[in-house]
């Protein structure tokens, strides 16, 4: 698996460089989407599926259907000619950080501190993943400032107003693949939210695919998400953060701490907090690709 | 180890050719594409430092799942701002 590791490391490295230098902006994304999927391989490599699925969900897919959709918006800039010294700095500077990078991660010697911390707790966490019960239990605060995070986004997208995509009804073989990308999609979604308590998933991959197939059938002509209510979509997309402040305040009143979940029903509240997230973040997703206000 | 070392350099490069790029780029979508592949290869160095006997760290786990939430809300308000940039040059 060794040789595999090193093929696939230089892989992420070479598709990077294609997104980075290509001419041709869609030829970029293409690229971009190439070495997501890449590393959403290597991640599951180093041992952290969680992380690889997340991903491929929203760096590789939804990243990628963001960047798509700006590329023809944004107009190139006009190339000055750089002076030959700045791409020497440029070449330089970004050479030493890396190295600099490398040099430090192989002189740290000491073991992490966290695991057998983490190891103790996660009994008591209510969960048996490891990275849901940090996400959700023990550093449960900076999700819910992270949620805070995504709304404040959409709060920027809202005020400064795209346009929306234009969407372009597809043939007749549209509404079979819809028939088919729907009901697996809120199943794959479902199935992740739950999965997420004792193996790799979790509300942002759950959130991320339901959004995905949303925006698949959004672009498509199928179903016009624009129509059918963007305000509900608002309102959902403030559910998370608002359900999250409640679970927090209520928490506090029950226990006396901030998120500390009351002993023996951890499990319940995570999964309701998880479940209100993952059609929280969908449409906080949703809307950040389709423009969450119309322009006048 | 040669694996964790392959990327750990995969990762250092990311880092090293997404700062080229941002120094030396004009291009609005080129820039918020590199800022994407910088915290990717920012993510990858953070989780080979969390490689350890007893598997990976949950705890950088957990940053990196936040980091991506935040990168792709990131994204979408940048991309919008450099629309409307890009419109008020045509005005």
């Amino acid at each position: 698996m060794m040789v595999f590791d090193a093929v696939l490391a230089a892989a992420c490295l070479v598709a990077a460089a294609m997104a980075l230098f290509a001419r041709d902006r869609i030829a970029a994304v293409a690229a971009f989407l190439v070495m997501g999927l890449l590393i959403a391989l290597a991640w599951l490599r180093l041992g952290a599926p969680d992380v690889a699925l997340a991903e491929a969900a929203i760096g590789a897919g939804l990243t990628g259907a963001l960047l798509l959709r700006s590329a023809h918006r944004i107009p190139a800039a006009p190339t000055k000619p750089l002076p030959s010294a700045q791409w020497l700095g440029a070449g330089v500077l970004s050479v030493a950080v890396g190295g600099a990078i490398v040099w430090t991660s192989m002189s740290i010697g000491a073991a992490p501190a966290y695991p057998p911390l983490v190891a103790v707790a996660v009994p008591e966490s209510g969960v048996e993943n490891p990275v849901t019960a940090v996400l959700l239990n023990f550093r449960a605060w900076d999700t819910l400032l992270e949620i805070a995070v995504l709304f404040a986004a959409l709060a920027v997208v809202a005020v400064v107003k795209p346009v929306r995509p234009r969407i372009a009804p597809l043939g007749p073989l549209m509404l079979p693949f819809a028939r088919v990308v729907l009901p697996l999609t809120i199943l794959l979604a479902g199935h992740l939210l739950w999965q997420g308590g004792h193996a790799p998933g979790g509300a942002f991959q759950a959130g991320a695919v339901l959004a995905g197939g949303a925006i698949a059938l959004g672009l498509s002509g199928a179903v016009r998400p624009i129509r059918w209510g963007r305000a509900g979509l608002a309102w959902l997309s403030i559910l998370g953060l608002a359900a999250f402040a409640v679970a927090a305040l209520a928490a506090e009143l029950l226990t006396g701490a901030l998120l500390g979940y009351p002993a023996g029903a951890a499990k319940a509240w995570i999964i309701a907090i998880e479940s209100a997230l993952t059609l929280s973040i969908a449409a906080t997703l949703l809307l950040l690709f389709f423009g969450p206000a119309e322009r006048h | 180890m040669i694996s964790d070392f392959a990327f750990l350099l995969s990762g250092a490069g990311l880092i090293g050719l997404a700062l080229f790029r941002l120094a030396t780029s004009a291009d609005l979508l080129m820039r918020v594409l590199g800022l994407n592949v910088l915290a990717i290869g920012i993510a990858m160095v953070l989780l080979v430092a969390a490689r350890g006997a007893a598997g990976t760290d949950a705890v950088p786990q957990a940053f990196i799942l936040t980091g991506i939430v935040v990168l792709v809300g990131v994204t979408a308000a940048l991309l919008a701002l450099a629309e409307r940039v890009a419109e008020a040059r045509d005005e």
